[in-house]
């Protein structure tokens, strides 16, 4: 079957982009190579590594398992998104301070969720934290300064 | 002039210089890298164990449009083997026959990824099958037949005896045998491997992006393999997404997208997707170990007699086979901490039609660890001991370092007892016993493992090559700003930061003045990348030897400048003053400057300019790290499922640079531990064929499959630059064990021991039914 | 692992989702797609026409009417975990949806998809079954409705009828008792083997997933009081399911989370 495009207008990050897509292009490709913010990773198109989570109006949801066409009228959030113009947001500091990365490719997911997390629950407890980030898998840290760093920005808000 | 820099930056809980790109989704992995003009490949790959190739027909897949090229063997004539060490190699794209599900048989280059896929759909191949050579012990003795009829299934075989063996092996009191059997894993790195090529149009060079642990081995192997000399090549690692190891290897995909690159003067690009990272990644820890030990009364050991054996795959991986490093190794460090006098072991690796076995953190370690505490506990099982007992009473004492052990191995000084003392306070030891019989009386079943390891580091050779050295240079710019670089290969680690605390010591400048460049063959001075935990101790000591020749350098200078005596010149926060006279001072940028820029000033006898290159080659061929892991595990007796507890880590490698960073090290060895102990396993059926090809089939431990961990940090440096010892592969080879320990103990009552990894809950409720 | 192209609408209406399965014979239709997408990643499945339902806003209701649970096929399982009617009206449910894949899959996933693809070791469908539910179909043709338990015929295998779209689930509240267990290696993963347990008067029923092709029922005269008796009950109630020999693990696992689901349906008020 010929790959035909059509157009669509994706709002990511509070900006609208105006985009020739195929049908078939999953989100996360589309974010990635056609809107060019490759801060989204994608780690096994299958919706099990949680790698390439964004936000589609506030909800975590994997991009690899949502095609680009379908993200037409709705928010979606990258990882880009969350971070402020300078430096980094109070959940961003918190994985620097406690060492919440390594490698750092299954981060920017990490983080999507963790702030999500955050901005319906600001004061989860550990297990909460830990249920809520089954979804995403970390090959580095054993997860254990991930938790901390959530655990530490709890309260905080998004920042700027 | 101080020894002693203050602040201290080595040792200390520095934040990662590298962490604000990954945070903020700046940083630029493989698959980021994209060009004008750039082509995409997917590969058609076998979908048979064992088979002939009678035809291959690719003329729809070419007529397809968006299609730019299908290239098959006959195009990419290439072979990755290792002749002095093999008689087989693999082919870039297969050659007349497949040997695993999953080789590499046409690649198809196209406008992207998914025309790519559209086509490697419509290419046909006609195959005919083949009986899959599968099982371990069956291919040793050549059955059902050769994997490749030019060479014996063994393609590997050592015995080693220490002098004595036999009779004091017969003389021992009590004798147990065992076989332990560890299932095949793989590291599976978030981010999967790839690998881009281009030509350089005003040089004519070629410019490889590689996702690998190793820039220069890489370089090497490009070159090697497509005859290209080594100055018209640069490889270039980008962030790279997790390695393992397993990023170790060159792969068949790495020449075939650097073929293409220069046969078509095009940049081309392959991402391996999941699918192709189970199937193709070198897999790991395929063993079969039939051991017997020998020990006296009190639990004594006094000899052991292993035959070990792996299945290698279907190729050598190249350049070197992982069966033969994890059942080698194993082989030399197979007694652990332990006094164990006597050793007997002979090695039998084979090929079969799987996936090439390589090298994936701890190598050997984890397999010989798990052996090794499984026969202590076994020990201590029959003899009804204590099995921290037992390991008290066979460990190897602080007077005996250097200590050789019965393979010939010399230790260096290390903490065995006190780590497992200390491991011991931190779980609790003595509660835990009376908590475990408490909760028995009430039909739960907790128990303990204990792990106490050695973890040789900085080996004269390891999966990063045969380099034994590294190399830093440095260069201070005319703003005072340093530049160094190193040729490792970091992926993750936070090499910027450790290799940037260690130059703030000697340079006395601020961390936040230094940049530390690393993966780029045109930028870094040669060296073996990262890979055996060498980057530490090898690559810090680099560091450490590049920082002293400038800081001489920088001493030098302000001495001259400043009038004074070399022995009374002290560097530190940007600048360099005389003892006593802090007045009496200039900023490190003045002396930049006048190297560079006032070079009338320039000390006599000094070259213009700040820039050294300081080489590192450790007198020792390897340095012991060594520690204890305990973990705690409760068994469901009903569903057979492990839940890991508790757990805690005395650790020790020598001097600690960053002890944040080596505890994420710990950290993340564990969980992968846990994995290997409990949930992964890559497996085959009679047919040769992965059935473990997705996330789903292959399991990863997530948030909740891993409990807090404690660690405790003992410092016995080693006698090498720094005293640094490597760290990361400790924790993965001793996890494991410590996990496999725990549910034997927890199901003592039944009276069955663990023997083979990863235990299923299947594999408990057998032990459970069976008591 | 890309998908294969496809046509893709998106339909604003139930009719219009109906009218344009009407036309593509071998379409499919895209809802939550957290099973269908994987499978077009894999080249599974590779339907050439795609009609995305996601902005029919008729197939989200979730509302309780003349005794029934009625769920729009486009209910998230998010919602259905969390949702404090649902919780009322049949507390088993949410119990069940929150072990449904990760929090990101459970955002999207949605009840008729669920149906949909009929794995014989998701959570959903087994319930439908214990409960008693049945799955509303509409077509060019016309509305059927069909009993849960006849709808899942098999492995991935369902009545759902070429140009049919799965609308709603409609569960009758009842009175009886309900309790739910699964074995799972990890949080979120299918389960090995999973149970309902309804406990109604002195019997009641057990229904269990994972074991074969579909979620199998089998009633409960009575309940015997003690675990013993209740073990040797629910062995030979396994041994008359159609099961490998070599699933002994499976067997074994059945009986402990039947007797697990029995004991959470007692704890329930």
């Amino acid at each position: 079957m010929a790959d035909e495009r059509v157009e669509v207008v994706l709002r990511v990050n509070g900006r609208d982009h105006r985009l020739e897509v195929s049908p078939r292009w999953t989100l996360s490709d589309v974010l990635r190579h056609q809107v060019g913010l490759t801060g989204t990773h994608v780690g096994c198109e299958q919706g099990v590594c949680g790698a390439c989570t964004v936000l589609l109006d506030g909800e975590p949801v994997r991009s690899c398992l949502i095609f680009g066409v379908q993200a037409e009228g709705h928010n979606v959030t990258t990882v880009e998104g969350i971070t402020p113009e300078s430096g980094l947001s109070p959940l961003q500091e918190a994985f620097r301070k406690h060492h919440a990365l390594q490698c750092g490719y299954c981060t920017p997911g990490m983080l999507l969720t963790a702030q999500a997390l955050l901005d319906r629950e600001p004061n989860p407890s550990e297990e909460t934290i830990r249920e809520a980030l089954t979804g995403n898998l970390c090959r580095c840290t054993g997860y254990q300064f991930i938790v901390d760093a959530v655990m530490a920005a709890r309260g905080q808000g998004r920042g700027a | 002039m101080a020894e002693v820099l203050r602040p201290q930056m080595m040792g200390a809980r520095v934040s990662r210089v590298e962490d604000p790109r990954l945070l903020s989704g700046q940083a630029r992995f493989l698959d980021d890298i994209q060009v004008p003009g750039m082509l995409e490949v997917a590969f058609v790959r076998s979908p048979h164990a064992a088979a002939k190739i009678v035809a291959i027909d690719a003329d729809a897949a070419r007529r397809l449009p968006g299609v730019y090229a299908v290239i098959t063997h006959q195009e990419c004539p290439i072979v990755l083997w290792n002749q002095e060490s093999y008689k087989v190699g693999q082919p870039a794209l297969a050659d007349g026959d497949v040997a695993y599900v999953g080789q590499p048989v046409v690649a198809v280059i196209a406008e992207n990824r998914y025309i790519a896929e559209d086509a490697a759909e419509l290419v046909r191949v006609e195959y005919q099958t083949l009986t899959p050579v599968w099982d371990m012990r069956d291919a040793i003795h050549e059955k059902p037949r050769r994997v490749h009829e030019q060479a014996e299934n063994v393609f590997f075989q050592k015995s080693r005896q220490t002098p004595g063996f036999d009779e004091a092996f017969a003389a021992a009191p009590h004798h147990l045998k065992a076989s332990f059997r560890t299932n095949r894993q793989t590291a599976v790195t978030m981010e999967p491997r790839g690998t881009a090529a281009m030509l350089d149009a005003a040089s004519g060079r070629l410019t490889v992006y590689a996702s690998t642990q190793s820039p220069h081995r890489m370089r090497e192997d490009i070159c090697t393999l497509l005859d290209i000399p080594e100055h018209l090549v640069r490889v270039i690692v980008p962030e790279v997404g997790g390695g393992f190891g397993m990023k170790a290897t060159c792969y068949p995909e790495d020449v075939v997208v650097a073929h293409a690159a220069v046969k078509y003067r095009k940049p081309v690009k392959w991402i391996s997707d999941r699918l192709e990272s189970l199937e193709s990644d070198v897999h790991a820890r395929d063993d079969i170990h039939d051991v017997e030990v020998a020990f006296d009364d009190d639990g004594k050991i006094i000899a052991i007699k292993d035959h070990l054996m792996a299945d290698g795959g279907a190729y050598p991986a190249y350049p070197w086979s992982g069966a033969e490093g994890e059942t080698g190794l194993a082989a030399r460090v197979l007694t652990g901490p332990y006094d164990i006098p006597y050793l007997a072991t002979e090695i039998d690796c084979t090929y079969s039609n799987k996936t090439p076995l390589g090298a994936y953190r701890g190598v050997w370690g984890p397999i010989a660890s798990f052996i090794q505490e499984g026969l202590v506990d076994r020990v201590a099982r029959h003899l009804k001991l204590d099995p921290a007992d037992v390991r008290r009473r066979n460990m190897i004492r602080k007077e005996q370092f250097p200590y050789r052990n019965a393979a010939r191995m010399i230790y260096d000084e290390g903490s065995y007892l006190e780590s497992m003392e200390e491991a011991l306070k931190l779980i609790g030891y003595e509660d835990f016993r009376h908590r475990q019989a408490q909760l028995r009386q009430q039909g739960r079943y907790v128990g303990v493992g204990i792990s106490v390891f050695v973890e040789p580091t900085a080996m004269a050779s390891s999966e990063a090559g045969e380099v034994g050295y590294e190399s830093c240079t440095i260069r201070i710019e005319p703003s005072g700003r340093v530049t160094a670089a190193l040729g490792l290969g970091p992926s993750g680690q936070g090499h910027e930061t450790t290799m940037a605390q260690i130059l703030s010591d000697q340079l006395g400048v601020p961390l936040e003045d230094i940049v530390v460049l690393h993966g780029d063959t045109d930028s870094a001075p040669y060296g073996g990348g990262t890979g055996g935990s060498r980057s530490g101790p090898i690559g810090g000591g680099a560091a450490l030897v590049a920082g002293r020749q400038m800081r001489e350098k920088l001493i030098k200078y302000a001495a001259h400048l400043l009038e004074a005596s070399e022995d009374d010149i002290e560097l530190g926060d940007g600048k360099a003053w005389v003892t006593g006279v802090p007045d009496r001072s200039l900023t490190i940028r003045t002396i930049a400057q006048t190297a560079y820029l006032d070079v009338s000033k320039i000390p006599e006898g000094m070259p213009i300019g700040l820039e050294v290159t300081g080489r590192y080659l450790p007198k020792r061929p390897v340095t012991f790290s060594n520690g204890t892991h305990i973990a705690e595990v409760e068994v469901d007796v009903h569903t057979g499922v492990v839940k890991v507890t508790r757990y805690a880590v005395a650790n020790d490698c020598g001097r600690v640079i960053n002890p944040t960073i080596v505890e994420g090290q710990i950290h993340g060895g564990v969980a992968q531990g846990i994995g290997a102990a409990v949930l992964e396993a890559l497996r085959y059926d009679e047919d040769g064929q992965l059935v473990t090809t997705s996330l789903l089939d292959y399991l990863l431990p997530e948030s909740t499959d891993v409990p807090r961990i404690q660690v405790q940090h003992i410092e016995t440096p080693s006698d090498g630059e720094g005293g640094i010892k490597g760290m990361a592969e400790g924790s993965l080879i001793a996890a494991p064990a410590a996990v496999a320990c725990a549910i034997s103990d927890a199901l003592a009552p039944f009276g069955g021991m663990v023997d083979t990894l990863p235990v299923t809950p299947e594999m408990v409720l057998k032990m459970v039914q069976n008591s | 692992m890309k998908p294969a192209a496809f046509q893709y609408f998106r339909a604003s209406t139930t009719d219009e989702a109906l009218d344009r399965l009407a036309q593509h014979p071998g379409s499919k239709v895209l809802a939550g797609g957290q099973s269908l997408v994987p499978l077009m990643n894999f080249r599974l499945s590779r339907p050439d026409v795609l009609i995305d339902i996601n902005g029919v806003a008729d197939l989200g209701r979730l509302a309780i009417e003349d005794g029934e649970l009625r769920i729009g096929a486009l209910v998230r399982h998010r919602q259905l975990a969390e949702s404090g009617d649902v919780a009322g009206a049949v507390p088993v449910l949410p119990l069940a949806a929150k072990h449904i894949g990760h929090w990101a899959i459970r955002n999207r996933g949605t009840i008729g998809g669920s149906v949909a693809h009929a794995d014989p070791a998701s959570e959903l469908p087994a319930a439908l079954v214990a409960l008693q539910g049945t799955v509303v179909l509409r077509s060019a043709r016309g509305e059927r409705r069909v009993a849960a338990e006849e709808f899942f015929q098999g492995f991935f295998n369902t009545d759902l009828g070429e140009g049919e779209l799965i609308v709603e689930v409609r569960i009758p509240i009842s009175k009886s008792r309900f309790g739910f267990n699964e074995v799972v290696r990890r949080p979120g993963d299918f389960a090995l083997v999973g149970a309902y347990v309804e406990r109604s008067g002195p019997g009641g029923s057990v229904t269990w997933f994972g074991l074969g092709g579909r979620p199998e029922r089998l009633l409960v005269d009575a309940w015997p009081q003690d675990a013993a008796g209740r073990g040797t009950l629910l062995e030979e109630l396994v041994e008359g399911l159609p099961l490998d020999v070599s699933e002994d693990y499976k067997r074994a696992m059945a009986v402990t989370v039947a007797e697990r689901a029995y004991q959470q349906a007692e704890g329930e008020k």
